[in-house]
Parts: C-alpha cells; sequence; structure tokens
C-alpha cells in the first residue's frame, strides 16, 4: 500500500473516532472546556486535522491516490499577485519534486498544522510547546513576548503567542521561502506573516484559522480554518515519521540471526 | 537562523566541553542533598537549559575528544572514558559485535556512507546521546517531562503519569520513554528503541533490543547528575552504565532557536563523494 493510501486510510479511521464525539461534548457546552490553573483553556493534549488540505488547501477533484476535498480557504480564493499565479501553476506541474515535503523537509505553518499525521500540545501560562509527528518538527510559543530583532529565517517560523479571551492568538514571522502550502504547489515568500487562531469549541475540537499575509506573493490577507480534532484513544502517543531516513538504515552491525 | 552544516555541530559543542572541562563523574560528589523547587503539578523543578558535559566522540576513551579540534589526541585524558560500570570504561560487546566494530577506527575519519555517523545525517540521536550532544531545555508541563535538543531540533517526550510502554514491536529513533520520581530523581524507562542510532562517532551501536534505565538527579541548581545503564542481550555481555553531568547554560539565554538539519543534508552527503567512493 502506498504511504498515500495509508495516511488516507488512517484520517478516515480518525473521522470516525471524532465524528462520535461531538453529541457527547455539545450537552455538556461550552461551560465544560478544560481549563488550566490560570483559567485559560488547557488546550494540552494530542490532536490531528480530518482534510484533504496537505493535497490541496483549495477544492480539488479526486485523483489516483488523493481524495477529494472542498478545501481550507476563506471563499476558495488565493488572491496571487499574477507572477505569483503564474509560479503556482508552475509549482504544480512540478510538484512531484518541487514540493519540499517530497524531499522531507520541515513543514512550515500553517501546513504542519494540517498534515495527516497527530501533534502535541504542552501548555503553561508562559510557554506553549508543539511537537509534530511530522520529522520531529517542533514550535516553541512565548506568551506575552516580543518577536526578536530580525531578519532571522526559522523553517518553523518565530511564534508569540496571547490570550484573546478562549483564544490562542499566534503571530508567527521569520520564515524561509523554502516552505509549500501543499502539494499542489501553492507557495509564499519569507516575508510571510501568519496570524493563528485556536479557539476550543467543545473538550475535543478545536477551532483553527489562520491568516496568511504576503505582500511579496498575494495583493491582500487571506484565511484558512479547520478543525482540530482530539486523539482520544487510549494510550495514544505521538510516533515518529523520520521522512528521509527511510530505506538508508545501516544493516552492518545487525546481530547475528 | 538558517540551516547550519552539521558537521560543524560537534565544534560548537566541543567548545562548550572545554569550557566546562571533561570531569570524571566517579570523582565528584554532591556534598549534601539538593532540594529543588517544585512544579505546579509538584515535580521537582530541573527546568532550564543545560549543557551536557561529555562527548559524543568517543565515550570510552577521552583521549580523542579533541580530534575534532585540531586531529592531534589529547593524552592527558587518556584511559578516561563516560562509562563507570564495567570498572575497565569499555562497552561490554559480545565477541562478534567488537569483531563488526573493529573497522570503525580505521573508518571514522574518512567514512563510506555507512560508517558515517547517524547524527551527522540528522536523524534523531536517540537515548542516551540525546542527553550527551548539544545543549538542551528541560520542560515540565503537567504530567510530562519534555526534552527538547538544539541539534537538529530533536525532543523526547517523557510522560511520568503512569502510563504503560507502547506494544513492543513499534521502534523509534527516541524510543519510549515512562518516567517516575524517586525523591529528586527521574527514573526513565526507554524501551521501543531502533537500532539505528549509535552513543558516539565511533559507531558504539546497539540491538532494537536495548532498554535503558535513565537516572537524572539535580545535585544542585544548576547541575544534574546522570546515568543511563544500557541493557541489550542482543549485543552486550553485561548491562553497562553510562555517565556524565549536565551543567545548567546560564549564559545562554532562555529560547534555543531553530537549527535545521536535513534541510542541507543532500550537500553534506555529496561531500562524502569522491573518485572511488559510492
Amino acid at each position: 500500500m502506498s504511504i498515500m493510501a495509508r495516511l488516507l486510510g488512517w484520517t478516515f479511521a480518525t473521522l470516525a473516532v471524532a465524528l462520535l464525539v461531538p453529541a457527547a461534548a455539545q450537552a455538556q457546552g461550552a461551560a465544560a472546556l478544560p481549563r488550566a490553573a490560570d483559567g485559560k483553556p488547557d488546550l494540552s493534549g494530542i490532536w490531528q486535522a480530518v482534510t484533504t488540505a496537505n493535497w490541496n488547501i483549495q477544492a480539488h477533484s479526486a485523483e489516483k491516490d488523493v481524495p477529494a476535498g472542498l478545501g481550507i480557504v476563506d471563499g476558495d480564493e488565493i488572491p496571487y499577485q499574477p507572477w505569483a499565479a503564474a509560479k503556482q501553476r508552475e509549482n504544480f506541474a512540478n510538484r512531484a519534486t518541487g514540493d519540499p515535503e517530497a524531499k522531507c523537509f520541515l513543514p512550515g505553518v500553517p501546513r504542519a498544522t494540517y498534515l495527516p499525521f497527530p501533534f502535541q500540545i504542552f501548555q503553561t501560562p508562559n510557554h506553549i510547546a508543539i511537537t509534530y509527528e511530522y520529522v520531529h518538527a517542533v514550535r516553541r510559543i512565548f506568551m506575552n513576548s516580543e518577536h526578536p530583532r530580525g531578519p532571522l529565517e526559522f523553517w518553523m517560523g518565530d511564534s508569540r503567542g496571547h490570550w484573546e479571551g478562549d483564544t490562542l492568538v499566534v503571530d508567527v514571522v521569520y520564515f524561509t521561502g523554502q516552505t509549500w502550502f501543499d502539494r499542489a504547489g501553492n507557495f509564499h515568500s519569507e516575508a510571510l506573516h501568519v496570524v493563528e487562531r485556536y479557539t476550543p469549541v467543545t473538550p475535543y475540537h478545536i477551532n483553527y484559522e489562520a491568516t496568511i499575509e504576503d505582500p511579496k506573493v498575494f495583493t491582500r490577507p487571506w484565511k484558512i480554518s479547520l478543525p482540530l480534532y482530539r486523539r482520544i484513544e487510549k494510550n495514544m502517543r505521538v510516533l515518529d515519521y523520520e521522512c528521509y531516513a527511510f530505506g538508508l538504515e545501516r544493516t552492518w552491525y545487525r546481530p547475528p540471526e | 537562523m538558517r540551516s547550519r552544516f552539521p558537521m560543524l555541530l560537534p565544534v560548537v559543542a566541543l567548545a562548550s566541553l572545554i569550557a566546562s572541562v571533561a570531569v570524571d563523574a566517579r570523582q565528584q560528589e554532591p556534598a549534601k542533598p539538593y532540594a529543588p523547587p517544585r512544579t505546579p503539578d509538584g515535580q521537582p523543578d530541573i527546568q532550564g537549559i543545560y549543557n551536557p558535559v561529555g562527548t559524543f566522540y568517543n565515550i570510552e576513551d577521552l583521549e580523542y575528544q579533541s580530534l575534532y579540534q585540531n586531529f592531534k589526541p589529547n593524552p592527558s585524558l587518556s584511559g578516561k572514558s563516560l562509562i563507570i560500570d564495567p570498572a575497565d570504561g569499555k562497552i561490554p560487546y559480545q565477541a562478534w559485535a567488537a569483531e563488526k566494530r573493529k573497522p570503525i577506527y580505521q573508518l571514522h575519519g574518512d567514512p563510506t556512507p555507512e560508517y558515517v555517523d547517524p547524527n551527522a545525517q540528522c536523524w534523531p540521536q536517540g537515548v542516551p546521546r540525546h542527553m550527551n550532544n548539544r545543549e538542551f531545555e528541560i520542560f515540565q508541563p503537567r504530567g510530562h517531562v519534555v526534552i527538547f535538543n538544539m541539534a537538529h531540533h530533536s525532543y523526547r517526550v517523557i510522560p511520568v503519569d503512569g502510563s504503560p510502554h507502547i506494544p513492543g514491536n513499534v521502534k523509534l529513533w527516541q524510543g519510549d520513554s515512562r518516567g517516575r520520581w524517586e525523591g529528586n530523581t527521574l527514573v526513565v524507562d526507554v524501551t521501543n528503541n531502533n537500532d539505528q542510532t549509535w552513543f558516539d562517532v565511533m559507531a558504539s551501536f546497539h540491538s532494537d533490543e536495548m532498554r535503558i534505565e535513565e537516572r537524572m538527579t539535580p545535585v544542585g541548581p544548576d547541575r544534574i547528575e546522570y546515568r543511563a545503564v544500557i541493557t541489550d542481550p542482543k549485543v552486550y555481555t553485561r548491562p553497562w552504565t553510562f555517565a556524565i553531568y549536565f551543567n545548567r547554560a546560564k549564559d545562554y539565554g532562555t529560547e534555543l532557536y531553530e537549527e535545521a538539519c536535513v534541510e542541507v543534508n543532500d550537500r553534506n552527503m555529496e561531500l562524502l563523494k569522491r573518485p572511488g567512493r559510492n
């Protein structure tokens, strides 16, 4: 079975779990949100998106090993500048080798959020960490602090967070221009600025929104939104997916049978 | 900061090592027990950024740790080892395993791909090397100890909530860690290790049956004593114990930054290709 087919199977297994949750959660209402000691919603735990956005963040038909999807872009329109629209079409044509995911590179933000792999949120008042299963990507979100002085370029950007009511707002800058939003060649430059909003709506669901701004590539800011689902399986844990190492394992020192 | 060239990382690590002076763990004992503060969930609080006082060049003989710097051995450290048991400071390989490892002493300086240090290929370090590599940060959110390494952003998540290990056939680069506090000592049982990580550059290897018991004891506000008992009935004749210290990196600041690694790896592997080589 191809990796894509396996991940697809996984995604639907997750979906099946996720669909069972809302009725019970809604009965309890918003008051049932788990809270940290400081009164903020407690986002701690393992989460995963259930979406086809990693293939294409816009609406798309099915292809072999690609499930159809309605996309995560508000209005389904990405406001590319004319040169960038042409560049995206070129990326799409070269996507098999051009996609940084095919090279096992760090996925960037927001793509890390909707890759078909789980991630874990660790929350304290001053510092939130996210550990991703995919290529052991990590984000450190420092609360109520300033971005350092640039210029800097990080694959996962520099994240600074604060709470607006029950919403965790994360401002992310200092990206590389080398990550894509999906396998369809949607892209940005190093001038990318992402503002993420994590709003828990039940103990098992987070509404995730991200405003995407990049004056070098787009004519205006645009927005994506998708739900995140809590992975509630017994003994659930983030495992590993060391993309680059597959097929390169050392065998010369394996014990004799 | 953009991706760095991982072959240079050892130099950086060595600089910090030299600064803190190699310590023979056997000669250092705490004057009196240290009582660390507590986290909100009651764990002994050992959070912060630390430097390991060790070497990942050759854990069996510190004489050669200076090779990264000037390719000249340092005889004053000859015979010193990070292994405190057995007493000879050597990894107790079974005969076949000792035989397998012999070529590495000739090949490590100019390795063919199968002898390249996996760490130089940006793969996760595994345990215990994750604790003996670069600056790392200990973070203690509720119910967990999370350790972030500076080198290629690798991390370990250690639940301290009594949860059980995952099924044994699942192999992980960093293993499956489950911790508990015995007084002020964090005791971690590490299973589910794959067989792709080494303890140092010298191809000190293990099988996927390796099991590790780690003990991390804060002996002062700025120092943690680390012991790892390593068991692998497929490769060693007996369990052995690896011991180093972690010193708080006081001048480092409070935030580790991202060091991407795989992202520049192709260039590193290109550098290994020369005429007549694979």
